[in-house]
């Protein structure tokens, strides 16, 4: 639902789809509880209407007022000035917007912001300690030079770090399988396994 | 000891950490959409869904009434800019809203800007258009096509090159093969999307966009708007992959200039990943005939290659591979032709080794055709005909390692254990096979300047309008610094990625590890010899010693006698805070106006073939293992070994990095991109990374870059070869070369899928 036709000349995209062809019906089981009444009743144009969503971001908590059609990507970067975390398709393909929600990956264009209230949000900006002492997992992808241009790279670390607490980097084949949802066009592929292994036993106790 | 950084051989630099490392794993790189920007409006594109006729009517009535729409920008409003040229600094000459022609599927119609991002994408979204539709032409064979030498034709393409008589040569020879071979279009799907940041500060003009080239796009702006260029700056500090997606400059720029101008307020515009496909670059198609005879000893004595690419109807893009194709090998006689295909498609542009990546695979698909036909060994068969001049111009190599890269790769592939029967390798139920291929890529060197300041504290800092698109220039340009004058690198500071700093050429054709380099080491230079005037001067710490017998290191100056002083202690005494330096560096053969050019953004490059004394390659071997399922007829690659010579390595681990990034960008080039076209539209179909298939972690396991040290002092002062491009040159013909080996089948269109081997 949310893919793009292929077909048609300019997609349709999520964005479209709710505010058009789906209306209020098919959007209510998307949203989270802050706006589900409102959403459940409103026209097109309600949906639009601001809302206040209370966001925890790295320990940190956020008011903002915002369009319930805005991703949780867009949130971190427009809104929040978190811009560590990078949009590299907006449609769930790259891996470049990955955060930690609850300690567990998720793709925040995919997404929308309201569905996260209540939840412990990590961006890549909220690994270092506050004493600049990095993560294990970012020092060992500079290690492995896990990265060329760097932008894959604060959704590869998030996504490195899920894996390993998912338990799915038990093997340099695991690590593999288990990251290529995360694209890097440089292709730094066999450092960023090679950070991974190095990193692993210190992230699962981090 | 760690694989991602290699000990350094002969005339190697230390695998030190990227001097941007921290900023990256920390989310602080900042690229242009990530610039700080107050009060932005963001921007959405509305694209053509025909690709050839003309917008009779545009109905905006539904997008204006989107909540929180500010403008739309479309049909008119661009008539006091100047159209787009097409060029090294421009995509396409089509200035996409100066009139109403659509030229292209996805072609910009208008310009949706809005206070929030999701008005903006809901109101470009909710244009419309009428179009009086014509039938578009969309590839080869296509009804419609034009056919033009490319020779002539095209600034961007000389002469076909030639070599004596091929036709008598050919009919003569013992052995023979006359094959056709074809990549396909392809999108460099760089991961950070398109985007244009614009905002006035009066009459100055400011953009964040990511760029490989903001010198050129400075000027060109200017020209669009009809400014200064002084008054124009593009700022572009990091940059999410380029693969030469982001040279030249596209219509969106001025469009989104004009929005902002419009507002008063900055705008925003990131393309989609599905619009890039139709407003940015690609790789366009290709096709290619080769014709190769030799005798029964394996002597090539004639060589055609006939290329045949696809471009739009206003611009005459094109690659012409065969200047280097033509030059690979000891020949004998030489017969090439280019032709360029139009159709209504957007203007192709540069893509990662652009002439290189098709009609090197075409060349080494067809050597490898011609071992099996000669029933030679592939890498004997390129021994046998290594030149010793180049063939057409009969002018030396400056340096040539190709045989070294054959042996070391050869050898760390385990090439000899390789059963040369095809089908004879079997792991139970994969088919093993094994193949190779030449990589080559020209050496270039383009002007350069840079500013180098040494403060009393022993900080430098470095500026210089190249950019960093992962290929590690800012740790490189540090190291040359760090070097040359004794500092730590933790000293010194690297400004890059502005127009407003010394200017640098484009980030494309490998040229700029050489050009910046060459460039800093000069600055440095001039620094070294002001501290050692003052530290020889009368009164000086080191009075009466000669230049030529001090050095610097350990921020001390050192004399051969063994008496030292602190450069500190030196600054001191010349009374200044600091020592700066700006240096033009201006490349051996460089005409009169070589740094004029550089300043108006259209920089001259030399080197290549086309220098006097010699002819300047890289060049590398690459060896790769794939295996093929006997019922699926799955491929994998699980074993590549790559080996280059490129000169001067300045840094093992980023040269290494870079050179993995490309072989892998081989594989994709083997077994995955493809961008497939819907004929009957002429439009692509599969725009985004869920269908244009890359390369990803799992694609990839065992793969070694072997760096084969190599002297080269003629290429440029730093005596560094460009090595970006060259790891994606030979892969993919390895690639076929052992799917050949392993099956039996000789697959010559591009990418080999499961379908191919299935028949
Ligand atoms: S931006 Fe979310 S997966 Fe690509
Ligand atoms: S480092 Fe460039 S995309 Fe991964």
């Amino acid at each position: 639902m949310s893919q793009p036709s292929a077909l048609s000349a300019t997609g349709l995209n999520r964005r479209s789809f709710m505010t058009g062809t789906a209306s209020a019906a098919a959007a209510v089981p998307l949203l989270g509880s802050p706006v589900k009444a409102e959403a459940a009743h409103g026209s097109g144009a309600e949906l639009r209407q601001p809302v206040v969503t209370s966001l925890r971001i790295n320990k940190q908590s956020y008011e903002l007022s915002i369009d319930p059609r805005t991703s949780l990507l867009d949130v971190l970067r427009d809104h929040a000035g978190l811009t560590g975390t990078k949009k590299g398709c907006d449609h769930g393909q790259c891996g470049a917007c990955t955060v930690l929600v609850d300690g567990k990956r998720v793709l925040s264009c995919l997404s929308f912001a309201v569905m996260n209230g209540g939840k412990e949000v990590t961006t890549i900006e909220g690994l270092a300690s506050s004493d600049g002492a990095l993560h294990p997992m970012q020092q060992a992808f500079i290690d492995h030079d896990a990265f060329q241009c760097g932008y894959c790279t604060p959704g590869q670390i998030m996504s490195a770090i899920g894996c390993v607490n998912e338990g799915h980097a038990q093997s340099e084949g695991d690590i593999r399988e288990y990251m290529s949802g995360n694209i890097c066009r440089c292709a730094a592929y066999p450092n960023i396994v090679a950070a991974i292994m190095q990193a692993r036993d210190e992230t699962k106790g981090a | 000891m760690d694989a991602a950084a290699p000990r350094p051989k002969d005339n190697q630099g230390e695998p030190l950490p990227r001097v941007d490392g921290r900023l990256k794993v920390t989310g602080q790189a900042h690229y242009p959409a990530d610039l700080p920007t107050g009060n932005i409006a963001y921007g959405a594109l509305a694209t053509s869904s025909i690709a050839k006729g003309k917008v009779t009517k545009l109905h905006l009535d539904d997008a204006r009434a989107v909540p929180g729409l500010l403008d739309i920008v479309t049909y008119g409003d661009m008539d006091k800019v100047e159209k787009p040229k097409f060029g090294n600094s421009g995509a396409t000459s089509v200035g996409p809203l100066h009139d109403r022609i659509i030229f292209h599927d996805g072609q910009i119609i208008a310009l949706a800007v809005a206070e929030t991002f999701e008005a903006a994408e809901e109101a470009a979204q909710l244009i419309r258009a009428e179009y009086e539709e014509e039938k578009p032409t969309a590839t080869f064979d296509s009804p419609g096509t034009a056919t033009i030498p490319a020779a002539g034709k095209s600034p961007l393409f000389k002469e076909d090159v030639k070599a004596g008589d091929f036709d008598a040569a050919y009919a003569g020879a013992a052995v023979k093969i006359d094959q056709r071979y074809s990549t396909p279009t392809q999108h460099h799907n760089p991961i950070e999307l398109f985007s244009t940041t614009a905002f006035w500060q009066g009459d100055q003009l400011v953009v964040h966009e990511p760029s490989q080239n903001v010198t050129g796009w400075k000027v060109e702006l200017a020209r669009q708007l009809k400014m200064d260029p002084g008054k124009v700056r593009i700022v572009s500090p990091f940059i999410g992959g380029a693969f030469g997606s982001k040279g030249p400059m596209t219509p969106r720029t001025a469009i989104v200039a004009v929005a902002a101008k419009r507002l008063g307020r900055p705008v925003r515009c990131v393309t989609s990943r599905m619009q890039a496909f139709g407003t940015q670059t690609y790789r366009a198609e290709t096709r290619h005939r080769i014709q190769i005879g030799a005798g029964k000893d394996g002597r090539i004595a004639a060589f055609a290659h006939e290329g045949w690419e696809v471009t739009s109807r206003p611009d005459s893009y094109v690659v012409g591979g065969t200047s280097a194709t033509g030059r690979m090998y000891d020949y004998g006689s030489i017969l090439t032709h280019v032709s360029l295909v139009q159709a209504d498609r957007n203007t192709p542009g540069y893509m990662r080794s652009p002439p290189e990546t098709p009609y090197v695979y075409a060349l080494e698909n067809a050597m490898d055709e011609m071992a099996v036909a000669l029933g030679m060994d592939p890498v004997e068969f390129r021994r046998i005909n290594e030149p010793k001049t180049e063939p057409i111009g009969k002018k030396p190599f400056s340096s040539r390692s190709l045989i070294q890269c054959y042996d070391q790769a050869a050898e760390a592939f385990g090439w000899a254990k390789r059963d040369p029967k095809v089908g004879a390798m079997r792991d139970r139920d994969w088919l093993v096979g094994m193949g190779c291929a030449t990589a080559i890529y020209p050496t270039a060197v383009a002007p350069c300047a840079a500013r180098v300041r040494l403060t009393v504290d022993g900080d430098v800092r470095l500026q210089c309008g190249s950019h960093e698109i992962g290929t590690g220039v800012r740790t490189v340009a540090a190291q040359m610094a760090s070097e040359r004058l004794g500092v730590g690198i933790d000293k010194i500071s690297v400004e890059m990625g502005d127009s407003s700093l010394p200017p640098a050429p484009v980030s494309g054709g490998s040229i700029s590890t050489a050009s910046v380099c060459s460039a800093v080491l000069k600055a440095c230079d001039a620094v070294r010899a002001k501290l050692y005037a003052g530290a020889t001067a009368e009164g000086g710490p080191l009075a009466g010693s000669h230049n030529d017998e001090l050095d610097l290191a350990d921020g001390k100056i050192v004399a051969k006698s063994g008496a030292s002083a602190k450069v500190e202690d030196v600054i001191k005494t010349m009374q200044v805070g600091a020592i700066e330096e700006y240096a033009e560096f201006a490349p051996k053969g460089a005409t009169p106006e070589a740094l004029k050019k550089l300043y108006a953004g259209t920089p001259e490059f030399h080197g290549g073939e086309q220098d006097e004394d010699s002819v300047k390659y890289a060049f590398g071997a690459e060896f790769v293992e794939v295996r093929i399922n006997r019922y699926t007829r799955e491929i994998r690659v699980p074993r590549l070994v790559g080996a280059f010579a490129a000169g001067r390595i300045m840094n093992t681990r980023t040269a290494r990095s870079q050179l993995m990034g490309g072989m892998i960008w081989g594989i994709g080039q083997a077994l995955h991109e493809a961008t497939e076209i819907d004929r009957r539209y002429a439009r692509y179909v599969n725009r985004d990374l869920q269908d244009y298939l890359v390369p990803v972690n799992a694609d990839i396991k065992d793969l070694q870059v072997i760096l084969v040290p190599e002297i080269d002092h003629a290429v440029n002062p730093a005596g560094v070869k460009g090595l970006g491009e060259l790891g994606n040159v030979g892969t993919a013909a390895a690639v076929a070369s052992a799917v050949y080996h392993a099956t039996g089948k000789r697959i010559r269109d591009l990418p080999i899928r499961i379908e191919q081997l299935l028949a």
